[in-house]
C-alpha cells in the first residue's frame, strides 16, 4: 500500500520540520547556522525519558514541560556561549564553529547524565492503528502529525498576528529600521532562541518514542533537518515546513527503492540537485550576506 | 608583522629549520612522534582548507571527502594492484582533484548554501566508501597497507615518517606562500571581500573558485595518501563530517588567512585531542568549551592573542563595558 510509507514519511517529516524551523528562525534573525539545534532536540528526547519513566508524568503533559526546558536551554546557550562570542564582532565562521563546540559539549554532557546506551521510551501507544477511510495511521505517527501540525500552525499565527511575532519578523528583516521603531533587537534575538529551542524540544519529545533516545541522535537527525531546511530555503519559515515534510517523504520512499546503505546519501543528492536548479532552495529569498 | 629586524630574519629561519630537523632526535619517544606525524598530515590538510576558506572565503564542510579519496585511492593502488607507493600517492591526489572538478557546478552557490552542499557531498562520498566493499573493504576497513617508499628509502617508523611529513608540509607551505602572494592570491582576496566587486575588476569568480577548490582537493588527497601509509589501516569512519569539521576548526583556531596559523592550529588540535585523554569522559566536554572560548578570539585566532594581551596590559584599567 503506497499510503503507509507516505504517512510514515510525513510524520517523520513533521519532526524534521520542527527542527528546521529552529534553524531557519536563527538564520533569518541573525544569519546563524546553529549546529547545536540537533543537540537541543536530543536533550528534549532524553529529558522526556526521565519525565515519563522516572517521574511518571503522562506523555502528553510532558511535551510542554520538555519544550519549556529546551527553550530555557537554548536561551542559556545564547546568554553564556554565543552572546560573549558575538559581542567581539567575530567573523560568521567563528560563530558557526562555536555552535559546533556547544554541540560537542551537549552530547558529551548527555553521556554523563543519561549514559551512552540508547534508551527506550516506556510503552506509550497502543497497537491499534487509526483508520481514516483507506488511510491507516500507526499510533506512533499520530502524535508527530497532530502535535507537530498544531505547533506549526500555531507558530504561523504567532508570527502573522501577534505584536511580538511581527516585531520579531521586523527585527530579522531590517534590524536598523526596527531599532528606530523602538524594537529591542536583543530581546527579539532572545525570543528567537527560546522559540527555536522549544521547537527542538518538541521534536525530541515526538521522536524519542519512534527511534530510541540517545546522546548521538542529535547529529544524525539534526543534519537531516538541516538539509530539509536548505531544501525549503535557508531562512524561510514555509520553506522549513515544506522542506521537512518533503525530506521525510523522499527519505522513506528512497529506503524502499534504494539499497539501505545509500538511504542517507539519497536525501543529500536530491538536495544538491535542487540547490543547483534553485540556489536558494524552494522558498528561499537570498540570505543576507 | 613588523618588530623583526630584517637582517636577523634569515638566521631565525635557519634556527627554525634546524630545530624542526632535530625534533625526532631531541624527543625520540614513539608516542610523541606518532602524534607529531599525525599533526603533520593534518597540517597539510589544514593548509589546503586555509586556501579555500581563509583566502577565498568559501566555507566547505566536505573536506574529508577529498582526504578520504586520496587515502583510499593510494591504499587500493598500492595494496591491491601493486602500484609503486610513490606513484599511488600521487595518483590519490590526482583522483581527489578530479573529484573536485565534478563539483564545479556547485561552486555557483555561496555562503551557507555552499557549506551545506559540500556537507552533502561529504556524506555521499562517505556512503560510497562504506558501501562499495569490493573496492574499499567496507566497514571493516582496509588493512595491511604498505609503508611509504621512495626509491630505496622506506618510511616505516614514526621516526622516518616524520621527515616525509615534514617535507610534504614544507613543500605545501612554500608553494601556497608563493601562490597567496601572487596575482592569483590577490584575485582570491578580491573574491572573498566581494564577488560583485571582483567581477567588475574583470575577475571571473567561478573560474578562480574552481581552481582553488581543485588545489585544496589535491592537497587533501596528498594528506590522505600520507595518512594511509602512516597508519597502514583505513576505516571509513576516519572520513566523516566530524573529520571535515575538525579540519575547519584547525584553520579557524590558528587564524583565518594565515598559512602558519593552519599548521599551528593543526598541531594544537591534534595534541589537544590526544593529551586531553587524561580527562577521560570530560575530555570532549572540555574540548567543546575550549572551542567556544577560542572562537571569541576572532578572525586572527591564537595568532592575535599576544597583541590582544599586550593591548590589555598597556591599558591601566579595563574600561567599563557598556553592555
Amino acid at each position: 500500500m503506497i499510503l503507509d510509507p507516505l504517512i510514515g514519511g510525513i510524520a517523520m517529516g513533521c519532526i524534521y520540520s520542527l527542527i528546521a524551523l529552529g534553524y531557519n528562525m536563527l538564520i533569518r534573525a541573525m544569519n546563524l547556522l546553529h549546529f547545536a539545534q540537533g543537540e537541543v532536540m536530543m536533550v528534549g528526547a532524553l529529558a522526556g525519558v526521565t519525565l515519563v519513566s522516572v517521574l511518571h508524568i503522562p506523555y502528553l503533559a510532558a511535551i510542554p514541560l520538555i519544550m519549556a526546558l529546551c527553550a530555557a536551554l537554548s536561551l542559556g546557550l545564547d546568554t553564556f556561549a554565543y552572546r560573549p562570542v558575538r559581542r567581539r564582532n567575530v567573523p560568521v565562521i567563528n560563530l558557526i564553529i562555536a555552535t559546533l563546540g556547544v554541540s560537542i559539549l551537549l552530547s558529551n554532557a548527555a553521556i554523563l547524565i543519561w549514559g551512552a546506551e540508547p534508551i527506550r521510551y516506556p510503552r506509550i501507544y497502543g497497537s491499534d492503528a487509526l483508520l481514516l477511510g483507506p488511510v491507516r495511521i500507526p499510533p506512533q505517527f499520530l502524535a508527530p502529525l497532530v502535535v507537530g501540525g498544531l505547533l506549526m500552525v500555531g507558530l504561523q499565527i504567532f508570527f502573522a498576528r501577534s505584536l511580538t511575532g511581527v516585531a520579531m519578523r521586523a527585527a530579522a528583516q531590517d534590524p536598523e529600521a526596527a531599532r528606530l521603531m523602538g524594537i529591542d533587537i536583543d530581546r527579539m534575538i532572545r525570543y528567537t532562541f527560546a522559540i527555536s529551542g522549544a521547537m527542538g524540544g518538541a521534536a525530541g519529545a515526538l521522536l524519542g518514542p519512534i527511534i530510541f533516545a540517545s546522546f548521538n541522535m542529535g547529529e544524525v537527525i539534526g543534519i537531516k533537518a538541516f538539509v530539509a531546511a536548505t531544501l525549503g530555503g535557508l531562512g524561510s519559515m514555509p520553506g522549513a515546513m515544506v522542506g521537512g515534510i518533503l525530506f521525510g517523504v523522499i527519505e522513506t520512499f528512497g529506503a524502499l527503492f534504494i539499497s539501505s546503505g545509500y538511504k542517507d546519501a539519497l536525501g543529500y543528492a536530491v538536495m544538491i540537485a535542487i540547490l543547483l536548479v534553485a540556489p536558494s532552495g524552494l522558498f528561499g529569498r537570498r540570505a543576507r550576506a | 608583522m613588523g618588530g623583526l629586524a630584517r637582517g636577523r630574519r634569515p638566521l631565525l629561519v635557519l634556527a627554525l629549520v634546524v630545530l624542526l630537523l632535530a625534533i625526532p632526535w631531541l624527543l625520540p619517544q614513539r608516542y610523541f612522534l606518532r602524534v607529531v606525524d599525525l599533526g603533520l598530515v593534518y597540517a597539510v590538510l589544514a593548509l589546503g582548507l586555509q586556501l579555500l576558506v581563509g583566502s577565498a572565503g568559501q566555507l566547505s564542510l566536505g573536506h574529508a571527502a577529498f582526504y578520504g579519496t586520496g587515502a583510499y585511492t593510494s591504499a587500493i593502488l598500492a595494496r591491491k594492484l601493486g602500484v609503486p607507493v610513490e606513484a599511488a600517492f600521487l595518483a590519490g591526489a590526482v583522483v581527489a582533484a578530479l573529484l573536485a572538478l565534478t563539483l564545479v557546478p556547485v561552486l555557483r552557490l555561496r555562503g551557507n548554501e555552499l557549506a551545506v552542499a559540500t556537507l552533502g557531498f561529504g556524506v555521499i562520498v562517505h556512503a560510497v566508501i562504506l558501501n562499495e566493499e569490493w573496492l574499499t573493504e567496507g566497514p571493516f576497513g582496509m588493512m595491511k597497507i604498505p609503508p611509504f617508499r621512495l626509491g630505496l628509502l622506506v618510511f616505516d617508523t614514526e621516526f622516518r615518517f616524520y621527515y616525509l611529513g615534514l617535507a610534504v608540509t614544507a613543500a605545501t607551505y612554500l608553494a601556497f606562500r608563493r601562490l597567496t602572494r601572487s596575482r592569483f592570491g590577490r584575485a582570491l582576496e578580491a573574491i572573498r571581500q566581494s564577488e560583485e566587486a571582483a567581477v567588475t575588476s574583470g575577475i571571473n569568480p567561478v573560474r578562480y573558485k574552481s581552481k582553488v577548490f581543485v588545489i585544496a582537493a589535491f592537497t587533501a588527497g596528498l594528506a590522505g595518501g600520507l595518512f594511509a601509509h602512516l597508519n597502514r589501516y583505513l576505516n571509513p569512519n576516519d572520513f566523516t563530517l566530524t573529520e571535515s569539521i575538525n579540519i575547519l576548526v584547525m584553520v579557524v583556531v590558528g587564524g583565518l588567512r594565515s598559512l602558519e596559523g593552519a599548521i599551528v592550529g593543526a598541531m594544537i588540535i591534534i595534541f589537544a585531542s590526544e593529551y586531553l585523554r587524561a580527562f577521560k569522559e570530560y575530555r570532549l566536554i572540555l574540548f567543546g568549551a575550549l572551542l567556544v572560548v577560542f572562537m571569541a578570539l576572532g578572525a586572527e585566532g591564537l595568532r592575535g592573542l599576544p597583541a590582544k594581551l599586550a593591548a590589555a596590559a598597556r591599558r591601566p584599567a579595563p574600561e567599563p563595558s557598556d553592555g
